[in-house]
């Protein structure tokens, strides 16, 4: 029996357990100086002057760094490439923007570094950047995307013409006609808040820079590693070759550790001016106010369906608002080209809209757009669910792709690889006793107690690989190496942000090699030392990672059989490897199995470890010398249902596997207060086939929290300046263990992909949109009040307090309550 | 300014020059090496710089290195030695971490929680690792974890 399908905890638990993790602030360097930056307070103004003199004259400032001498040292990031890349003259549509690591002259949000400032020891850094006086002169503040749509609207970048940086559009029908005709139409607004990931785990970065050898060495918490490298190679003008990054222990990532931030660059510029290590280490209230914002959007709906719940045909207006346009604003994107997401829908028009404001820029988060689309669709079909009078789940059914229609175009041209969502949904149910539920339901109504039930699904489509991107990429590297004394070594491209992936990645290559997982080490985030990859985003790392390193010990696999046959005089075909040893097939029980085969022959097995020596130690003998010497592979993999050459195949698909999961959660409402409490939760979750789902669920469990804290707590909020007004964990409020459901359970289904070698598709980012969904829904349910509709989130006692009192008949059901 | 400061940190007693601006859990962190202890936020709210002080837990990062002085500290790297800690053995095996930055500090406030409540009921864990934030898990691991270590603890077979 094998590793695959175990639950087996993580290989770094007790290490970090115990404290001994090594995080980037975590990492000694001798004589370190600490960098602090000034940041602009205004969203939207020119800069007319920094008087850095004060600042200088402070004992223990060691450098200050202007935005000119930033200009002068690095190369500027152009919103749609990074820098090692080519620019693009025409950026896109004509509209340009170039920024370095320090505002120059112009700031375009609140946050924005201007000057940046190193000392001895990071309190005298901070009252240096205290000391430096900038002098700014206010523009008009694009606040808002409707105001960025405005006619007339000022500009939130100056030069540009509009506030719209992309508009993607997708039809399949006639909607405007489907809808015409349509028996029920229903429209309205659905609306997500602006979110940010809150690793636990503040962004820091470590850098030293060696005259000796001209090379930069830099510690991030960063997600990829091998792009990192890129980019501040090509920010810094140096060869990629010269510069090393090293992802030590992250604390969380959920898409935010991208590479590419002014900050970054900032710690290398300086490692490089000084020849000394700078440490950086972000300030909570700088990760609210800069590391990247995601998820503003709002969906205009009109959707016609039939009474059955059918829906016909469906109009989405949407328009993101994507802050200043560098990052991860593609993933307002996303959101469009998921749509109508599991659905099956003839007549569907979906529009985009991507507009820029004086916020700051998007940064990647879990569900990278996907949770949008999938939160969107929820709302609607709970919408004519109460329209048509159905039952919220038998209108789900209705509408899902059938199971038997995969692969699936959707009406961006996505092709859907695999799903059975009727058959999650199904299970979902047997778990979630509806029918007991009315009754508890209606019981705790006697006692003046609302409690409600709700039903969300989400797709969450995973490895996304886009055309000529420098980012994101479906494919990854590995390799696989056995030591002569059989121990096995994986170096990965890929990466682990605290999700677990390396432990997947050991079981696998330990079941292809017969070997003990315990002797399977992986070496992951050294540009020196591991092949190139991509890094982690997507939920890539096991599915593209993992069968890279299955296709390299796979390589192995066969060398040993080859040596193993020899050795044991057999043919490679009656061989097998397991336990450390390769056997021949039909081997009794040990203990005869060392026993000769028969009398002077050869033995029934022999241990991998004697093999992996033979090849070493012998590699001219009669076993070894028909094979290559040595035990080291590395290889590439490419995923799979990634389509980018529309000429030929008709479509254009960037996302090779699409799991989804059926989720339901039971919440109580206060009446009186709006407080919800989310009582119990359950999941069904597909992933095709499960590597671990020990794994699988601890990541689903902190999707699923991060979900309802969206729900019912999360909000980025501004001011009409464009300021934030939530720079700390006590504004912008997580779950605690408190908030979390007594009861939270997932469940697989395993629907597998032809995608990848093992069946398995992307785990670890899903978990947001279903609990986001089903948490509204069992509001509206506990609540009870015809006409309500909780279109936007979250649910804070505020908000459902004055949605009961918005609808007529609000007092009535207080009273019944 | 600077303010002499003598602590006793995991049984060790120590002097330092201490910088009367600076932090405890940089402290603890930047001059002693004990990188165990976690900064996440800086403002008491989530919990990664939880350390046992004078035998209660504090937040580390709310907490003036100088006054600190002439206390008994319990860091992370304290609370074993070669065999870990049962909370750290329970988290390990019921699989309640994931990136381990939160971690350093549950395991301070459950070990706290069951000095003082060797039996407590789910709801009494979560209560009591209220003040500690993590963003990778749910807590769901988590509060089994803490169940399971309590239990073995109870037995007395850890
Ligand atoms: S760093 Fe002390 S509570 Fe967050
Ligand atoms: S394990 Fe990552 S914050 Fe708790």
């Amino acid at each position: 029996m094998g590793y695959i399908g175990q639950r087996i905890p993580g290989r770094n638990n007790l290490r970090l357990a115990r404290g001994a993790g090594q995080f980037t602030a975590d990492v000694q360097m001798p004589n370190p100086c600490f960098m602090a930056l000034v940041r602009s307070p205004y969203a939207h103004a020119e800069i007319e002057h920094v008087d850095v003199s004060a600042a200088q004259g402070l004992p223990g400032v060691i450098d200050i760094a202007t935005a000119a001498e930033v200009a002068q040292a690095t190369r500027p990031f152009s919103f749609a490439r990074p820098p090692e890349v080519e620019v693009n003259l025409a950026d896109m549509d004509g509209k340009r923007l170039r920024e370095y690591a320090l505002a120059e002259r112009w700031v375009g949000y609140s946050g924005r570094p201007v000057a940046a400032v190193v000392a001895e020891d990071p309190n005298t850094a901070a009252e240096a950047a205290e000391r430096v006086a900038v002098q700014y002169r206010e523009l008009p503040v694009v606040a808002s995307a409707e105001d960025a749509l405005k006619p007339g609207s000022p500009g939130a970048i100056p030069g540009w013409n509009d506030n719209l940086v992309f508009h993607t559009r997708y039809a399949k029908g006639d909607a405007a006609s489907a809808i015409a005709k349509a028996p029920g139409v229903i429209t309205g607004r659905v609306q997500v808040q602006r979110h940010v990931p809150v690793p636990l785990e503040p962004r820091a970065f470590v850098a030293d820079y060696s005259t000796r050898t001209g090379r930069l060495t830099m510690y991030a918490s960063t997600q990829m590693p091998h792009t990192d490298r890129s980019i501040l190679a090509g920010a810094l003008g140096m060869a990629s070759e010269d510069v090393q990054v090293i992802q030590p222990d992250v604390g969380g990532g959920f898409g935010c550790k991208v590479p590419g931030s002014d900050e970054e660059v900032l710690v290398a510029f300086f490692a490089r001016r000084l020849e000394r290590p700078v440490r950086w280490t972000e300030e909570r209230s700088e990760y609210f106010l800069a590391c990247g914002h995601a998820r503003e959007t709002w969906f205009d709906f009109e959707a016609g369906y039939r009474e059955d719940g059918k829906l016909l045909a469906l109009r989405i207006d949407a328009v993101a608002d994507i802050g200043l346009p560098f990052g991860a604003w593609v993933q307002s994107s996303v959101t469009a080209y998921c749509l109508p997401c599991g659905y099956a829908v003839d007549h569907c028009e979906v529009s985009m809209r991507s507009v820029v404001t004086n916020k700051c820029k998007w940064g990647g988060y879990r569900g990278f757009g996907k949770e949008a689309a999938s939160f969107c669709m929820e709302r609607i079909m709970d919408r004519i669910a109460d329209a048509a009078g159905l039952d919220r789940v038998e209108v789900r059914l209705c509408n899902f792709i059938p199971a038997d229609a995969f692969p699936y175009g959707q009406v961006s041209g996505a092709l859907l690889d695999s799903g059975n969502y009727q058959g999650a949904m199904a299970k979902l149910l047997a778990l979630v006793d509806q029918e007991a539920f009315r009754q508890e339901q209606a019981a705790a109504r006697t006692n003046g107690r609302c409690l409600g039930l709700g039903i969300g699904f989400e797709l969450t489509p995973e490895g996304c690989s886009m055309p000529n991107s420098d980012f994101l990429q479906g494919w990854d590297g590995a390799t696989v190496r056995m030591d002569p004394g059989g121990r096995v070594t994986v170096l990965t491209g890929v990466t682990s942000p605290g999700s677990g992936n390396e432990t997947g990645i050991a079981m696998i290559v330990a079941d292809e090699l017969g070997v003990p997982l315990d002797t399977v080490t992986v070496v992951q985030g050294d540009t020196d030392r591991c092949p190139y990859g991509l890094g982690n985003f997507s939920s890539r790392s096991l599915m593209i990672g993992g069968s890279a390193a299955l296709a390299a010990a796979r390589e192995l696999r066969e060398k040993l059989l080859s040596v193993g046959a020899k050795m044991l005089d057999a043919d490679p075909e009656d061989l097998e490897l397991a336990n450390g040893e390769i056997r021949v097939a039909a081997a009794p029980a040990p203990p005869a199995a060392d026993a000769p085969r028969n009398p002077g022959g050869p033995a029934w097995s022999v241990p991998i470890r004697r093999v992996a020596r033979k090849i070493y130690s012998h590699a001219f003998g009669a076993e070894t010398a028909h094979v290559e010497p040595g035990l080291e592979s590395t290889r590439y993999f490419r995923i799979g249902n990634v389509h980018h050459q529309p000429e030929t195949e008709g479509r254009l698909s960037f996302y090779p596997t699409w799991p989804f999961m059926a989720v339901a959660v039971v919440v109580e409402v206060d009446v009186e207060t709006g407080f919800v409490e989310v009582l119990r939760c359950a999941a069904v979750h597909d992933c095709g086939t499960v590597v671990n789902p020990t794994l699988v669920e601890a990541n689903t469990h902190g999707g699923i929290a991060q979900g309802l804290g969206a729900a019912l707590y999360e909000e980025l909020l501004h001011d009409d300046a464009a300021q934030l007004l939530t720079t700390t964990l006590m504004d912008y409020t997580l779950p605690t263990a408190v908030e979390m459901p007594a009861e939270l359970s997932v469940a697989h289904q395993e629907t597998p992909t032809a995608a990848t070698p093992l069946g398995a598709k992307g785990a670890g980012e899903s978990g947001v949109a279903g609990p986001m969904a089903a948490v509204a829904s069992a509001v509206e349910d506990a609540l009870g009040v015809e006409g309500l509709a909780l279109m936007t989130l979250p649910l804070k006692p505020e908000r459902v307090w004055r949605s009961i009192r918005e609808v007529a008949g609000a007092v009535q059901m207080g009273e019944t309550a | 300014m600077r303010q002499p400061v003598r602590i006793t940190v995991n049984g060790r007693e120590l002097e330092a020059d201490a910088d009367t601006r600076k932090l405890l859990v940089n402290l603890l962190r930047d001059d002693l090496e004990l990188t165990g202890t976690h900064f996440g936020c800086g403002t008491g709210t989530c919990g990664a710089c939880t350390v046992m002080l004078n035998g209660r837990c504090v937040k580390s990062c709310c907490v003036l290195a100088v006054d600190a002085d002439g206390a008994e500290l319990l860091t992370i790297e304290g609370v074993a030695n070669d065999a870990p800690h049962p909370v750290q053995q329970a988290l390990a095996e019921c699989h309640g971490v994931q990136c381990g930055f939160c971690t350093p500090g549950m395991v301070l406030s459950a070990i706290e929680l069951l000095q003082d409540n060797p039996a407590p009921s789910d709801a009494e864990i979560r209560e009591a690792l209220a003040g500690n934030l993590c963003r990778c898990t749910g807590y769901v691991n988590i509060v089994a974890a803490v169940q399971l270590a309590a239990t073995r603890m109870a037995q007395g077979d850890a």
